[in-house]
């Protein structure tokens, strides 16, 4: 019963947050403009939720319905992330055309893998074409932007970006993807425990719940944008010399 | 066309992480234990396969 409550809180608290987040940047002109790329995930995110819930309700677990609604909306909220990683890298690289360049390419030749390497699935599961297809495409899209999210993170560093707001929204994706891929791993080693089951389900949750709460302080809280060049080093010798 | 290359194995090394990961700790299951799946947000999985369609009356 206390699994039920915990399971139905985290949904709709997940909802209303990311229902208050869009209002509160549509509520301005020029902050709607600003965070267009979090607003666009946050209504995907949203729009999913309230017509999977809706269905599954009407429907059931399993039902054709919900099966196919379930994995169309997987498909786009999976597409719409790694569009979100996309339009994080080119923020990251706005003021260096040189690199944004290197990695336009590098996230093109990326996703023609993914579709190239779910496409052997696809030969392999003629049979059931759309579902087995549209899961292994979700699948292998989440993982790599999971790679390409911890490569972004990494890329903040070495360029030693200013955006304060791209780095917590960066680590807020980050906790989205990485959460349920731990507690995934840590199913598996324990043989598919019960408590470990339950974790797995639950993680899935918290971990939205998590991206949505660091969002929601970058959005609010974080509001300078940095001036996109590098942070200023104070050399060793000045750092003595000061004392 | 050098830099091509370079941007072409780098997406290669990307994806193979990503899809080694992936068969890591979701794709192969143990003993006694299904695949299971990540997504994004919470709601239920359903099964995989739809359930088939109930056959037509015959007259």
């Amino acid at each position: 019963m206390a699994s039920i409550i915990v399971s139905y809180g985290l949904q709709y608290g997940c909802m209303l947050i990311e229902a208050a987040l869009i209002c509160y940047c549509v509520s301005s002109a020029r902050r709607a403009k600003r965070e267009l790329t979090p607003i666009l995930y946050l209504a995907a995110l949203l729009g999913a939720a309230l017509a999977r819930s809706s269905v599954l309700h009407i429907y059931g677990l399993r039902s054709s319905k919900y099966s196919y609604l379930y994995w169309t909306t997987d498909f786009l909220l999976v597409i719409a992330a790694f569009l979100v990683v996309c339009l994080f890298f080119r923020r990251a690289c706005f003021h260096q055309e040189k690199l944004w360049r290197f990695v336009r390419l590098l996230l093109f030749f990326t996703f023609v893998m993914v579709v190239g390497i779910s496409g052997l699935s696809f030969l392999n599961h003629y049979g059931r074409l759309s579902v087995s297809y549209i899961a292994e495409f979700s699948q292998d899209l989440y993982f790599t932007c999971l790679v390409l999210n911890t490569m972004l993170y990494l890329m903040l560093l070495q360029i030693e970006s200013t955006d304060d707001q791209l780095g917590l929204l960066v680590c807020g994706v980050g906790i989205q993807f990485a959460g349920p891929a731990a507690s995934m791993a840590f199913y598996h080693l324990t043989t598919g425990d019960h408590f470990a089951a339950s974790l797995n389900y639950f993680t899935l949750r918290v971990c939205t719940l998590g991206m949505l709460l660091v969002w929601a302080y970058a959005i609010v809280c974080v509001r300078d944008r940095g001036t996109k060049v590098a942070r200023h080093k104070i050399p060793a010798f000045a750092e003595v010399t000061a004392d | 066309m050098k830099n091509l290359v370079l941007t072409f194995l780098l997406a290669l090394l990307v994806v193979l992480t990503a899809i080694s990961a992936r068969r890591m700790v979701a794709g192969n299951s143990t003993a006694g234990v299904s695949p299971t799946l990540v997504a994004i947000g919470g709601d239920p999985v359903p099964p995989m396969d739809p359930p088939p369609k109930p056959p037509k009356p015959s007259n």
